[in-house]
């Protein structure tokens, strides 16, 4: 008895777009059930005009819960917004507002995306092989809680104000990140393993920053606790390398790690953990 | 039926639906994750007066334990749920966060969720850290020592307490002697646990009593002393009875550690003063778990 190969819905991208095409209606959740003529018909926003997804992507596979977009480039956006379940690839590069509201399945971009990924996700996975934007995990605009569940994963660079109002998950940059980080920070863990810039948790209230490198500026407002082993920090990173191959390289991970509280300007209950032997990691 | 020239009284055990938990606890070292166990566990022996029962179920690598430090698992069980939340909250306070260096995480997974670190937290006094990490929650309460880790809650299981036999032998050191092996088998066993002093009950007891305010007293039929006063169960060589009592996640780990337990204790033979093995229970009145020697042990 052979078995009928179902394929991946694969979107791939004609031609260069001149405005931002907004495909938050491709998303898994939508998309279940309908069949590639429906799909095909499917209107969406070119700046400010309406297209169909036909006169744009060429559409291949079956398999709505597994969607890859091909040849993408950075006006593409809104990707993945309010999805629930199922699994998103981007080949190429992804615009803004990626996975925005997001509460559940992964989305995957091979290349760079750009502001506010993950903006107020209360759920699944982000994982960027790239670089990304600002306001990573942020609020979305005019909320006061950033994200507030799952996970985000990035390879490359981050921009600015990463993890802005967040109030649960975690985020990893195995890269550097821009200004700001952690500001206005609720709750959850940020982990950031390359360089960070200035003003390290702006107005931070609570919440969890993990350095693999020492910052090259901290605000005096945050206190120094000195060098302490961080228990929670041994099962932090012992969970982590064991929920996924991303992040086994953390089981080298030691608990010792210099702890700065603050912003004391603000509830002053947030932390910045930067880990001994910082300067040797990655 | 007979083993190595013991005799196995054609009786049952009768256990109960009993509550469990298991905790793991872990420690800077093992000798620390023992300190901590030990104590939790203190005390713990019978529901009559200790409010749980609990002992140690085995020692963990540090690749078993949520945080990579070497531990102990260990095992309460309770009547009713309200009744181990409550023991819960007493001994791991008391015995776990109070000793250095620990954490403490749920070992049991079940739908139904009884409070850990939830209740724990508010020793941080307002500096408790809450943390997420794959989709459990855990609680990092500043202490004098570092940090207290605790997961937020565990999970409650159903189990079966009062699993026993009893080893009659010729003296209470040849039944002790036996009985020592009896229990060390037992404790390769997981799921089980022996939670009297050392694994054995050297007072083992009767339901109810002449006097209205004691729940249990002296079991006069396999006492030695009272051979000649009562309805007795004891031949005249019968020197001494000791009694094993098993409580378990499920009838499987009982049926288990009674068949090596006394499989055990058999190996010493008559020869060496072991001369029969029987089981307490109540005529099949007190609990819905009937453990047939014969059966185990065929």
């Amino acid at each position: 008895m052979g078995h009928t190969l179902v394929r991946p819905l694969r979107f791939t991208l004609q031609a260069s777009l001149k405005y931002e095409l907004n495909i938050s209606s491709l998303t898994p959740d939508n998309l279940k059930g309908k069949s590639k003529k429906q799909i095909a018909a499917m209107k969406l926003k070119l700046g400010r005009s309406t297209v169909t997804v036909a006169s744009l992507f060429s559409i291949s596979g079956s398999d709505s819960q597994k969607i890859v977009f091909s040849n993408c480039e950075n006006k593409l956006i809104r990707i993945g917004e309010n999805m629930t379940q199922g699994s998103i690839e981007i080949s190429g590069n992804a615009g803004d507002y990626l996975g925005q509201n997001m509460k559940g399945g992964y989305i995957e971009v091979k290349g760079n995306c750009e502001n506010f990924a993950g903006a107020g996700m209360t759920g699944g996975k982000i994982e960027v092989h790239g670089d990304t934007g600002d306001f990573l995990g942020a609020a979305t605009v005019g909320n006061i809680t950033g994200m507030n569940e799952g996970t985000i994963i990035v390879h490359g660079n981050a921009g600015s104000r990463i993890g802005d109002r967040m109030r649960r998950g975690m985020i990893v940059v195995f890269g550097n990140s821009g200004e700001y980080c952690a500001s206005n920070m609720l709750a959850g863990t940020i982990i950031i393993l390359g360089k960070t810039g200035a003003y390290l948790g702006f107005n931070m209230k609570r919440g969890t920053l993990v350095l693999g490198k020492k910052p090259i500026h901290l605000m005096a407002t945050f206190r120094d606790c000195g060098l302490l082993k961080i228990e929670f920090l041994r099962l932090l990173f012992k969970q982590l390398a064991l929920s996924c191959e991303q992040f086994k390289v953390f089981s080298d991970f030691g608990p010792e790690a210099l702890r700065f509280a603050g912003d004391t300007s603000t509830d002053g209950m947030g932390e910045i953990l930067i880990l001994k032997n910082a300067r040797n990691r990655r | 039926m007979e083993i190595n020239g013991v005799k196995i009284d054609n009786t049952f055990a009768e256990a109960f639906p009993m509550k469990a938990t298991r905790l793991i606890i872990t420690a800077m070292t093992l000798k620390w994750a023992y300190r901590a166990a030990n104590s939790l566990t203190g005390f713990a022996s019978s529901v009559i007066a200790c409010g749980c029962e609990a002992d140690i179920e085995r020692e963990l690598s540090p690749d078993e334990t949520p945080d990579g430090r070497p531990g102990i698992a260990v095992i309460i069980f309770a009547m009713s749920k309200s009744a181990l939340q409550d023991q819960l909250t007493k001994r791991v306070g008391q015995s776990v966060m109070t000793t250095a260096t620990s954490a403490c995480f749920s070992g049991s997974h079940s739908d139904k969720m009884i409070p850990l670190g939830r209740s724990l937290r508010y020793f941080g006094d307002g500096y408790q850290i809450s943390k997420k990490i794959d989709g459990i929650r855990y609680w990092r309460i500043p202490v004098m020592h570092g940090e207290f880790v605790c997961e937020e809650t565990t999970g409650i299981v159903p189990a079966i307490g009062g699993g026993n036999f009893m080893v009659l032998a010729k003296t209470s050191r040849h039944g002790l002697t036996a009985c020592e092996k009896a229990v060390a088998a037992i404790r390769k066993v997981h799921g089980a646990v022996t939670t009297f002093p050392g694994g054995i009950v050297g007072s083992g007891s009767k339901i109810g009593s002449k006097y209205k305010f004691m729940p249990a007293s002296t079991n006069e039929v396999f006492c030695p002393t009272l051979k000649g006063q009562v309805d007795t169960e004891l031949d005249d060589e019968t020197g001494s009875v000791l009694e094993i009592v098993i409580d378990g996640l499920n009838e499987e780990a009982i049926n288990k550690a009674m068949h090596d337990g006394i499989h055990a204790v058999c190996k010493f033979g008559r020869k060496k003063g072991i001369y029969r093995i029987s089981a307490g229970n109540y005529g099949g009145k007190l609990g819905p778990h009937h453990f047939k020697l014969w059966d185990i042990l065929s």
